[in-house]
This record gives C-alpha cells, sequence and structure tokens, in this order.
C-alpha cells in the first residue's frame, strides 16, 4: 500500500511542476509573434505622402483646413482598413544647452487611444529656409591669394569653338570667385604686362596667385612683347619666334609662384593680340594670332625650370586612345564642391609624365587618372608644380615655385573642369550653417496600430 | 501473490501511465516555446527579404539578373523600376501560347483586352528568386503589388458620352481628389482607324466626399463609327492611381498586343485568331497606335510612337506574319491599339513598364499548404503610382505544427 501512496505522492509532485512550468511559459498573442513592421509601413507611408512634397507643406500649414483634410484623407486611403493611426506634427526648436525641444503643433487621429503600437518619424525643412554654406578662402602660408582671369579685349580664342573668351571668363568667376578673397579679371594684354611685371591691378597680391587663361590654345601677348617697338619685344620674340615669350611667361610664373591654368587643347601653341598682331594670321583664317606651335609649351617649361631657351619645336602631348576619366577623388569632390562635369572626357593633347623629370616638376594633383600610350604615360589633366631643392646651412630645402594645370581635352572646352582642378588642388571647405535654424524643421510623426485579430 | 506483490504492481502500472502523461504535457509546452522561436525568426526574416527586395536593384530590363531586386536606381528608396517588375512570373493568369512566334507568354489580363503578354524565356521565375535570394530550401515567399489606389470607371450615357469614376483607396474612399483625365477619340474608318483630336478633351475633376466624380463630354458622342479610350490619375497627397476604360469591342476578332523581350524594345501584333494555334481562315484587321505617358506634374500627355509600323494591318492564317512595332524607349506608358475591319473593332491597351495601367500581381509560391506564414507590408511607388507590396513567408524546413 506504501509504494501506491508513494506513487500517487510522485503523481502530485510530477503535476504541481507541471502547473507551476505552465503559468511561467506565458506564450505571447499570435499577434507580437508575427506583427506587420508597422515601424517600417509607418516610414514607407510617410515617405510616399512626401514623395511630392506635400506632406512637407502640409506640416508648415497647420492652421490650412484644407492642407489638413486632405492629408487625412491620403493617409486612410494609403492604410489597410484594420489599420488605426495617430500622424503628430512637431515644431523642432533648440534648447539654450543646443538640445532640441519638440512641441506638438497639431495631431490628426482615427483612434482614442493608440496602445502597443509602433512609430516612424521624419523631418520636414521648410521650402522657405536656404541653407548657407559658406566656402573658405583659398590661402598659401597663411595669406590668401589672388586670382587672376585673363579676359583680355584685345585677344581673340583659339579651341574653345562655341564659346566666347569672356563667357568662359564669366562662368569660372562664378565658380571660383566665393573661394578667392581676390578676383581679378585682366581686361587687357596691357594689364597683363602690368603683372608680368609685378604691379597689382586693385592692390592685390601678386605673388602665389592663380591665372587662368581662358582663350584656349592662345595666351594674350602684351603689345609691349608682340610689337617691336614694345620695350619688351626682345624678350616676347626671340630665335624667329614669339616662343621666346612664352618662355618669359615661365620665368614669369616661377618667379612669382604662380600656377597657370590651360583650359584646353596644346598649350602656348599661339600667342594672341588683335592689335599689335592683327596683320598676322594663325594659318586657319584668323589674324591677330601667331602660331608658335609645339615650341611654345617646351619653351614655358624651360623658363619654369630656369633652363636655356632652345626654341625647340618637339611635339610633347600625345592622344589616349578612348576615354579618359576624372580620378575617383576628383569625383567624390564633385560632389562636395557641387560640380558636375562628365567623368570621361576625350583627351588628344595629354602632357607625358616624363616632363616631371626633364623639368623638376611634381604632380600635385591629379584631376584625371593617366593614360598609356604606346607605354608612355600620359596625364590629361594634372597640376605640375616645379620643385627647387637649394641648401640652407647644410640642410636641403624644397620648395615650389610656379605651377601649370594643363587640361589636354579636345575641343570644346568644359571650363568646370578647370575649375574642379584648382578646388582638388587646393581643397578649401565649405562651412555649412546649423541645420536646425529655429522653426525652420518640423518632425512628423506616424504611429499605427492594428485592429482586430489580437 | 502476496499483497507487497500486488501493491509493487500496482504502483508501477501507476507510474508508467503518469510518466507517459506527463511527457506528453511537457513536450506539448515545450514544442509550443519552439514553435514561438521559429515563427518569430520567419517573421524577421519576412521584413528583411521584403526590403531586401524593395531597396537593392538586381533586375535588369534586359540581360540576366545578378540579384533578385526591383528598385529603381535613379529614384529614392522604395521606387520599383516598372520594368524589373514586368520581368517577373506573375502567378494568377494562363499562360498564353502563340503559335506563329513560338513563345509561352506569362498573362496578367485585366479585362478581355488590356493585356501584360510577356514571353517566358525572358522572365524571372520563383525558383531563379529563391536561388538570386539564397534561400531556396529554407523559405518560400509570395509577394504580391496592388495598386493602393483603383479607379473604376463607367459609361453613364453614350450621347453625349459620359462617364462615372469611383476612386477608393485600400482603406477609404479618395475624397477632395484631383483626378487628370484624357479622351482618345478613334474614328473607325475602312483602313487604319484614326486617332482623332478634339476640344476639351482633357482637363481635370475632384472626387466628391466619397471618392466620386463623373466627367461629360458634351462635344462627344460615340458610334459605331466613333469609338474611344478614356485614362484617368488621381492623385492627392502623394498618393496616386490611374484608371482606364474602353467601350465593348465589336465582333470576335481583335489585336492581341505580345512584348517582345523588353532588351529589343519592340511588341508583336497578332490578330487574336491566331492565338493560340494558326488559323486556316484569313482576316485582315487594320490597326493604328498612339503612346500616353505621365508627366511630372501628373498631367497626360498623348504622342505618336514614331516607330516602324505605327499603323498598318495584322492577317491571320498561315503565311502571314504579325506585325512588330518599336516602342523606341524605356519610357513608361500606355500603348493604345485601335482596330478596325469587317465588323471587328475596339481599342486595346498595354502598359508599358508594369505600373502604367495600374496592373496587380503576385509572383512566387503559394501559401496554401505550408504551416504558419508570416505577411509583412510596404507602401511602394512605380513610375509615380502607388502600390502596397505584400510578402507572405514560409519556412520550407521540414517540421510541423504542434498543437
Amino acid at each position: 500500500m506504501m509504494r501506491t501512496v508513494e506513487v500517487l505522492l510522485v503523481i502530485i509532485l510530477l503535476g504541481a511542476a507541471y502547473v507551476a512550468t505552465s503559468s511561467y511559459i506565458a506564450l505571447p498573442s499570435p499577434s507580437t509573434v508575427s506583427p506587420v513592421d508597422l515601424n517600417q509601413l509607418a516610414y514607407t507611408t510617410l515617405q510616399e505622402l512626401d514623395s511630392r512634397y506635400d506632406l512637407s507643406s502640409a506640416a508648415f500649414q497647420t492652421n490650412n483646413l484644407t492642407a489638413w483634410g486632405d492629408l487625412q484623407i491620403a493617409l486612410a486611403a494609403s492604410l489597410p482598413a484594420n489599420m488605426v493611426y495617430n500622424l503628430t506634427v512637431y515644431n523642432v526648436n533648440t534648447a539654450s544647452n543646443g538640445a532640441p525641444l519638440y512641441s506638438s503643433v497639431a495631431s490628426i487621429s482615427n483612434a482614442a487611444n493608440l496602445v502597443s503600437t509602433d512609430a516612424s518619424s521624419y523631418l520636414e525643412a521648410s521650402s522657405n529656409v536656404t541653407y548657407i554654406s559658406t566656402p573658405q578662402q583659398i590661402s598659401t602660408n597663411g595669406s590668401p591669394i589672388t586670382l587672376y582671369i585673363l579676359n583680355c579685349s584685345d585677344t581673340e580664342g583659339w579651341w574653345i569653338t562655341g564659346y566666347t573668351t569672356s563667357s568662359l571668363a564669366q562662368t569660372v568667376y562664378n565658380l571660383l570667385s566665393p573661394y578667392f578673397t581676390n578676383t581679378v579679371m585682366v581686361q587687357n594684354t596691357n594689364q597683363l604686362n602690368q603683372l608680368l611685371s609685378g604691379k597689382s591691378l586693385q592692390g592685390e597680391a601678386v605673388d602665389n596667385a592663380v591665372v587662368i587663361n581662358t582663350c584656349g590654345e592662345a595666351v594674350p601677348i602684351p603689345t609691349s612683347f608682340s610689337s617691336p617697338s614694345g620695350l619688351n619685344y626682345t624678350q616676347g620674340y626671340q630665335g624667329g619666334t614669339y616662343a621666346g615669350y612664352d618662355f618669359t611667361l615661365g620665368k614669369m610664373v616661377q618667379l612669382y609662384n604662380w600656377t597657370w591654368v590651360s583650359i584646353v587643347g596644346y598649350p602656348f601653341y599661339y600667342v594672341t593680340n588683335t592689335v599689335s598682331l592683327s596683320g598676322t594670321p594663325n594659318g586657319f583664317g584668323i589674324y591677330g594670332m601667331y602660331q608658335v606651335g609645339s615650341a611654345g609649351l617646351i619653351a614655358f617649361l624651360e623658363g619654369l625650370d630656369n633652363q636655356p631657351y632652345t626654341n625647340n619645336g618637339g611635339w610633347l602631348t600625345g592622344a589616349p586612345p578612348g576615354e579618359v576619366y576624372l580620378t575617383s577623388q576628383a569625383q567624390s569632390l564633385c560632389n562636395y564642391y557641387g560640380l558636375y562635369p562628365s567623368a570621361s572626357q576625350t583627351s588628344t593633347r595629354a602632357l607625358p609624365l616624363s616632363i616631371t623629370g626633364e623639368y623638376n616638376l611634381d604632380v600635385t594633383t591629379y584631376l584625371f587618372d593617366n593614360a598609356t600610350v604606346n607605354g608612355v604615360l600620359y596625364n590629361p589633366g594634372a597640376v605640375f608644380r616645379h620643385y627647387v631643392t637649394t641648401n640652407v646651412n647644410g640642410v636641403e630645402v624644397t620648395n615650389y615655385e610656379g605651377g601649370f594645370f594643363a587640361l589636354g581635352m579636345t575641343r570644346i572646352p568644359d571650363i568646370r573642369l578647370a575649375a574642379l582642378g584648382i578646388l582638388c588642388n587646393y581643397q578649401p571647405a565649405r562651412y555649412g550653417s546649423l541645420y536646425t535654424a529655429a522653426g525652420s524643421n518640423r518632425l512628423v510623426v506616424l504611429q499605427l496600430g492594428t485592429v482586430g485579430g489580437g | 501473490m502476496s499483497g507487497v506483490s500486488i501493491d509493487h504492481l500496482i504502483a508501477i502500472v501507476v507510474l508508467f501511465f503518469a510518466v507517459l502523461l506527463f511527457i506528453g504535457l511537457f513536450n506539448q509546452t515545450l514544442s509550443a516555446a519552439v514553435d514561438y522561436q521559429r515563427n518569430t525568426s520567419t517573421a524577421k526574416a519576412c521584413g528583411d527579404l521584403l526590403d531586401t527586395m524593395l531597396l537593392t536593384p538586381g533586375i535588369p530590363a534586359t540581360g540576366t539578373p545578378i540579384a533578385f531586386g526591383l528598385q529603381d536606381t535613379s529614384l529614392t528608396q522604395y521606387q520599383l523600376n516598372p520594368f524589373s517588375v514586368m520581368r517577373l512570373d506573375s502567378l494568377p493568369g494562363a499562360p498564353v501560347s502563340y503559335q506563329k512566334t513560338g513563345l509561352i507568354y506569362s498573362n496578367i489580363t485585366t479585362s478581355s483586352h488590356n493585356y501584360l503578354l510577356y514571353p517566358y524565356s525572358d522572365m524571372i521565375n520563383y525558383s531563379t528568386a529563391l536561388t538570386l535570394m539564397g534561400i531556396n530550401g529554407i523559405y518560400g515567399f509570395q509577394l504580391s503589388l496592388t495598386p493602393t489606389v483603383s479607379i473604376s470607371i463607367a459609361q453613364v450615357s453614350a450621347s453625349p458620352l459620359s462617364l462615372s469614376l469611383n476612386v477608393t483607396g485600400t482603406g477609404f474612399p479618395l475624397a477632395n481628389a484631383d483626378v487628370n483625365y484624357l479622351l482618345i477619340p478613334v474614328l473607325l474608318s475602312t483602313g487604319s482607324p484614326d486617332f482623332e483630336t478634339i476640344a476639351h478633351q482633357t482637363g481635370t475633376v475632384k472626387t466628391n466626399s466619397v471618392g466620386s466624380a463623373s466627367v461629360t463630354f458634351s462635344n462627344f458622342s460615340p458610334n459605331p463609327n466613333l469609338t474611344y479610350a478614356f485614362v484617368a490619375y488621381s492623385y492627392l497627397d502623394g498618393i496616386t492611381g490611374i484608371g482606364y476604360y474602353e467601350p465593348s469591342h465589336v465582333g470576335a476578332q481583335s489585336i492581341v498586343p505580345f512584348l517582345d523581350p523588353l532588351s529589343t524594345l519592340n511588341v508583336t501584333l497578332a490578330n487574336s485568331a491566331d492565338v493560340p494555334n494558326t488559323s486556316t481562315s484569313i482576316n485582315t484587321l487594320y490597326y493604328n497606335t498612339t503612346f500616353i505617358l505621365e508627366s511630372q506634374n501628373y498631367a497626360i500627355q498623348e504622342t505618336s510612337l514614331g516607330s516602324s509600323n505605327p499603323s498598318g494591318s495584322v492577317t491571320s492564317g498561315p503565311g502571314n506574319s504579325p506585325m512588330t512595332i518599336s516602342m523606341g524607349s524605356y519610357t513608361p506608358g500606355i500603348l493604345v491599339i485601335a482596330y478596325d475591319n469587317s465588323g471587328n473593332s475596339g481599342v486595346v491597351m498595354m502598359p508599358w513598364g508594369f505600373s502604367a495601367l495600374g496592373f496587380s500581381m503576385i509572383f512566387g509560391g503559394t501559401p496554401l499548404n505550408h504551416g504558419w506564414v508570416a505577411t509583412d507590408l510596404r507602401q511602394v511607388q512605380i513610375n509615380g503610382v502607388s502600390y502596397q507590396a505584400k510578402l507572405s513567408l514560409w519556412s520550407e524546413q521540414s517540421y510541423s505544427e504542434s498543437g
């Protein structure tokens, strides 16, 4: 009898254990096992309501009953019939300690209260707010530098088909002047002559400047260099060619540590002055322009590197097959600066990288990836800087003296590439204004719940 | 037998049955907990997979997909590419074969003359989708895309033409919504039908508090020689829907548009007498085509295709080839085909881009007999038209539900 009693006790014990276990294992309701992801549904609903900025408009017009009525209808129509919702708009302000403050502005709902629901939020910006970014001013060694744009009225352009020098100058002015403390339009070759003699035009700093030549393959030449009666004629016309002027230009670029920008084609292929060279054709029917040929570029590089002038007419550039491409860094900076030239271009006047060794140049910025032509490396757009090494008290010190940014694109020029190259080289920052300006943002919160079915 | 032995025997028997009973009870409790874990895991996977489908591009308009994704790369998230969706093999429609091309077509047909027929040879089928997502043998799914807004249109009177429109969302009538509409008059003549231009053929009306509106064309009354097609876009605060209507067709024969693979940009126009098998009789239908597209401001524009064979004839019977027209580009819109001859006339509309006529589709397997099924829902847009994407997911692992 005792055995039976013991077994009954064991059964009672097991029963108690089962009851205790069952009471602790409380399984959730079916709706919590597999809920519709209300958070994501609310988010996609808000996104859809704002797909044509109607939600944004309504969030800032909470007193407009029509707009709010339409919003409620659209919300109700887009949600499944078993959904309850609460859409609330909050004004976003900033407390004195910088923390965001949210105050409820308006609300629409089809339920008295929503328990066990999910919500998503959407930040709306007012269409009346202008977000300003302030560009950093480009400087060298702490001193702001000057941007010169050659917009000489007494010159012609070449390989700038479809544009004029003044239209290109105006465009590049709009693109780059916010980044420079001083931007000076050089209006004629006399002003250029003044600059070449180291005199400022408007009190700006001449040294370390960026000089953009908008005449394409032609370079403005002042009358003093191109007229036989000019004071500098012997420096401009040497060895029976105006390549001597390019040689002098190279020397000046080194002397003033300028960065010379050639926007398209073969650099220094022509010199132009519509007054002193008015009777000179460039070989293609354009007067006021003298064809220096390929000797101009070599003469410039010789001048830049303080080498003797050789009047060498050798052809330097190469034509990479197919297309050439912006470097990944340049493409990334396109987004930062809001400049979007095509990432692929055609180049038939790319400079060989071998000039770095011949003329003591470093490539400080690659705008385009290198390309190979017959086993030789060329670059269609890069900033070359001339380096000079000196011995100071037994220590070798290297300084940059002069720079050259050549875009060897095939005509027609995209002046945005020139602007992008300068920005890639100096990389000035853009300082954005505070996003959470008072009253400019509203937070829309959509809370969803289901009715029926647990 | 002694009393002690009997006591022992009874105790063992009672204990044996008690243990069996409690093993069953505990097992039931534990099984329910295990099911809960499995179902929760499936539900989580459901949301993840749905987002993966909707937020990743993968199925190109042309070529072989490298992933299963429907996102339109040129737009923001939860906006789907109308041509990627077109390549999905929709479940409900019975396949249509066409002997003259030798192809079998997937079929989304919303009425007797509104088609989306796409060749299976260029489609993405369910098993490919499972493989691309890496869930073959683990999960099964069914993806449905349903327009958020539906517009039902009926002809109230013919002289003058008056149409009633009823606009409803999934949960509520779309009251106070703007409806842009376009009437396309078609003059049926002995040769190719002509698309006519009349005054006031486009316009905007507002729906009332129950989502209804009516449109009357006082200068247009259809008759046996004059028919029409009607297209309407409704929109309110980003919620957009599309509706269409064409009168009943005359005669047994019509034009059936078969999409060629999207890479060709071509549509093959067949005589319905040749579908599925080539007819022995020879009948000619003259046709004319036009193209409708929606602009950014919801306005509806009609434009000519400018392609080869925008008008012509399709003859049934052996030796007569179907006509091929080129859509020219991947700009979504509605291809409108009017046809006429020998007592057969009407207008046929086909979407170029899945959402152009607000078609719905179901892709994937069937959830029947798979035990527990998780579902999730997102709001999406396909070429500006609002859709709801619903994914049903179930486990393909072999275990049975308890209880």
